[in-house]
């Protein structure tokens, strides 16, 4: 810890969320130094999850002006009262979900009760800081901005909650890291911590968005030898099974590629777009192709009638659903319960039933290993002052993650 | 040498090996046996509830159909259900000799599940008519068709609705119960040809069979992949619950939901699957049992079940009962079992459930398959469904392992008999289970009680 002078309050630039579905406007606001159990951090780059839309077309009003953004890297600027385990300059992953290893949740570790539902600081739509409720932003003007989940990245600097921090070793790329902070965690997590898919299995993943493919890598990581891709849009087939990814434009090109490695596919092995089979339902087109079903099934949009169509089409006996997607007006999903009744498996998570302290050190070295290959995910990057395309790009469908650089 | 060839006078065959060796209830027998050996019966001389063991049963002649080698067409009784929620009539029936790996079973007892009561009322499938219904029994085999060897002529045996055949990926998973070979189906019809063995004695009409059991017949068919072989020593009675409902029940807790040792339980329905779940989480050392119904007499037998604390929907003063659980329990129980066949019960269970890890498990079924509606955000929050047949328990290496442990005194069954009658009477079997009045109510084919009480 610093024997120098307290940390003071930093100018920097942030890309606010002023008001529901607004473009984000690119200007200077003012990050507070962070208290007790707070890590102030240098954001390097976030990237846009498709909940971050979610959010940002919240027609709750009292929630803007407000900065999003949950998805990112960084590095640790300043540390506050009581944080140990983190000292400036060290390479982190802020995330929406907190790990405290204190509660019961945290602690459980029978199989059946691992989970990730810490209790200390719960999943909210908070809109300030999660111990005290208060915000450690402020436009110039001095009022408050609210933050989001705790996280806040599209900022240059965020002041995050220990909890809710991922310390990396050197050595990881940041955009790699950055998809851990959500969508490629929760993907990968889903089939290698959640559904646990072992090898030889068969799987199918409804919505080849970031969450799916990044599910797509992690069932072929476990040995799934049959990975069906579902999705309305045939241009996933060719993301889903190809050696290169199809990039409809780049904002900036890529520095750097990774030295020569073997080029594999994403690990789809079979694509069905449901709008070409005409009035057989995909369940039963997914039947006929695995002789009952699939072991797993994997939901990644949010949609309840996907979620029923993942279910039905897994296997009497052992199937198993796992739903991923986040559907913001909480609509319920309808499970035949016939179907349930014979042998069949339904349970969703947040971030794939990842730890996020244990675990994405874990899949941050399988991705320098090359165990897992996601950059694949990454097919746009732009600037801050630009963040506003990304936003474009994802509700077009034309990107998969687009990531932001918080060039200073 | 088949074993259906064997001539048949004297139940002195059924040949009881292993009475006192109780550990080895499995269902492959030694195919090795002379045919004219009449050996001994020795009493069982354990101490079991509800009369006797088997070896009463064995000094029953069969009927002369057996004077031949070939097994024929036996004439008998059988209750049959003619319209939809009518009595059933006794009929005089024919029950054709048993085809390729099928075995003919003479029923000791057999009992009503609900299942039996709710197609019974339905007027359209799976119902059919006219039918032999019933599903849960116990009874001694009379003849076996060919490539049978797992069971001989005189072993006791528990048929099932659901089978194992032992070769196919289910049956050779830990995970699954659902055997892919003979997949369990509402239709009609033996397993493997679809045709029945049931016919009406005075027309030739055919009756349609049930479940692959039919038990409320003096005499059934029923695929060897649908029958388990059980210890002699086993009362009847018990044999006959692990047939279907306290399997069901036992298993859900024991295998599907695995439970731990202090956790907490919340059962929806207390009839005899919810009580059964209630005993099977009890075995697996639950701290708390919660059980939900709207009849407070069940709470009584429920408390000598394992059951710990009671909530009565209609007393809660308008508060759902996912609340009332969730606040007794700070935050929901571990483990939430359905046992009605109640969509709506069913998503409440599932709102009773904590976050986390909270499991629910359906087991109910009201014939229609209702869809269960799921909050698609609150079960992101670590909750999982799972449903089940027969408490996901492998009928043939689970039933007798069951068996023991009410032997062992590790499992109490004897509370779900509440009520015994004779086949004649099973109308009023019925009318218990309609009024909520009963748990299991057994009956005893003509003949067996009597014997069962005079030895």
């Amino acid at each position: 810890m610093a024997g120098q002078s307290l940390p003071k309050p930093i100018r920097c630039k942030a890309a606010v969320c002023r008001a529901s579905g607004e473009p984000l406007v690119v200007e200077e606001i003012v990050v507070d130094p962070p208290r007790a159990y707070e890590v102030r951090i240098k954001i390097v780059c976030t990237s846009l999850c498709h909940t971050d839309i979610t959010v940002w077309r919240s027609n709750v009003a009292s929630k803007f002006p407000r900065i999003i953004g949950h998805e990112a890297f960084g590095v640790v600027e300043s540390v506050g009262e009581h944080v140990s385990g983190f000292v400036t300059g060290d390479a982190v992953v802020p995330t929406f979900l907190g790990q405290c290893d204190a509660c019961r949740s945290c602690r459980s570790s029978s199989p059946e009760r691992t989970t990730n539902m810490c209790t200390t600081l719960p999943l909210s739509d908070s809109l300030g800081m999660r111990r005290d409720g208060t915000v450690r932003f402020r436009d110039l003007q001095g009022n408050p901005l609210n933050h989001c989940v705790g996280v806040s990245s599209f900022s240059q600097y965020t002041v995050v909650d220990v909890n809710q921090l991922v310390k990396l070793g050197d050595g990881v790329p940041p955009k790699m890291a950055c998809l851990l902070g959500c969508g490629a965690s929760t993907g990968v997590g889903a089939a290698w911590r959640l559904a646990k898919v072992e090898p030889g299995s068969s799987v199918a993943i409804f919505g080849l968005g970031t969450v799916g493919l990044a599910a797509v890598q992690g069932a072929k990581m476990c040995g799934a030898s049959k990975i069906i891709g579902v999705d309305l849009n045939p241009d996933k087939e060719e993301v889903g099974k190809s050696i290169l990814l199809s990039i409809s434009s780049t904002i900036y090109l890529v520095a750097s590629r990774p030295p020569k490695r073997q080029r594999k596919g994403m690990g789809v092995t079979d694509f069905i777009n449901p709008s070409q089979l005409g009035e057989t339902p995909v369940s039963e087109v997914i039947g006929a192709m695995t002789g009952g079903g699939v072991d797993y099934s994997f939901e990644c949009i949010g949609v309840p009638s996907v979620m029923a169509d993942a279910f039905r089409s897994t296997k009497m006996g052992t199937g198993m659903t796992i739903i991923l997607g986040f559907n913001e007006n909480n609509e319920p999903v309808a499970l035949p319960s016939l179907e349930l009744l014979h042998g069949k498996r339904v349970m969703g998570a947040f971030f794939g039933g990842i730890k996020p302290k244990t675990d994405i050190p874990i899949l941050a070295k399988k991705c320098v290993n090359n165990e897992l290959e996601l950059e694949r995910l990454v097919t746009h990057e732009v600037g801050l002052q630009d963040i506003n395309t990304a936003f474009d790009l994802l509700l077009q469908k034309k990107s998969l993650r687009c990531i932001i650089w918080m060039v200073k | 040498m088949m074993p259906g060839h064997l001539p048949l006078l004297c139940l002195g065959w059924c040949t009881v090996l292993e009475l006192a060796t109780s550990a080895s209830l499995h269902y492959t027998i030694d195919a090795e046996r002379a045919p004219t050996d009449a050996q001994h019966i020795a009493r069982s001389s354990s101490n079991i509830n509800r009369g006797s063991d088997f070896s009463d049963f064995q000094r029953v002649f069969f009927p002369a159909a057996m004077e031949q080698n070939t097994p024929r067409p036996i004439r008998c009784k059988a209750a049959v259900s003619k319209a939809p929620g009518q009595s059933l009539e006794m009929e005089e029936v024919e029950v054709a000799p048993p085809r390729a790996h099928e075995v003919r079973i003479k029923v000791i007892c057999t009992s009503l599940c609900h299942t039996d009561l709710t197609v019974w009322r339905m007027k359209d499938f799976p119902a059919t008519y006219p039918s032999i219904l019933g599903h849960e029994a116990v009874g001694v085999v009379e003849s076996v068709g060919d490539h049978v060897s797992e069971v001989s002529v005189g072993d006791t045996v528990v048929p099932v609705f659901l089978a194992q055949c032992g070769d196919c990926g289910d049956c050779l998973s830990r995970r699954s119960n659902i055997c892919s070979n003979l997949p369990p189906r509402m239709t009609t019809g033996m397993p493997r040809d679809g045709t029945t063995r049931f016919s009406l004695a005075a027309t030739g009409e055919p009756v349609h069979n049930f479940l692959s059991v039919s038990s409320f017949a003096e005499y059934t068919v029923v695929d060897v992949a649908h029958v388990v072989k059980v210890g002699k020593h086993v009362p009847p009675a018990m044999a006959c619950l692990l047939s279907c409902g306290v399997s069901t029940g036992v298993g859900a807790a024991w295998k599907v939901a695995a439970v731990e040792a202090g956790s907490t339980v919340a059962v929806f329905g207390l009839g005899t699957v919810g009580l059964a779940v209630a005993q099977g989480a009890k075995m697996c050392g639950a701290k708390r049992i919660i059980g939900v119904d709207l009849n407070p007499d069940k709470f009584e037998i429920g408390k000598r079940l394992g059951v710990t604390d009671f909530v009565n929907p209609n007393d809660t003063a308008e508060k759902p009962v996912s609340e009332v659980i969730k606040e007794m329990t700070g935050g929901g129980a571990d483990y939430c079992f359905e046992c009605i066949g109640s969509a709506p019960a069913m998503a409440e269970a599932f709102r009773s459930s904590r976050t986390g890890w909270g499991k629910t498990v359906i087991l109910g079924t009201d014939g229609k398959a209702e869809p269960v509606s799921i909050s698609s955000t609150e079960i992101k929050r670590g909750r999982s469904v799972h449903g089940a047949l027969l408490g996901g328990i492998k009928p043939k290496d689970d039933i007798p392992v069951l068996a023991q442990k009410y032997l062992d005194k590790e499992l109490q069954l004897d509370e779900f008999v509440t009520h015994e009658t004779g086949f004649d009477e099973i109308n009023g079997a019925f009318e218990l289970l309609e009024q909520g009045k009963c748990l299991r109510c057994i009956i005893w084919m003509d003949g067996a009680k009597a014997k069962e009480s005079s030895a």
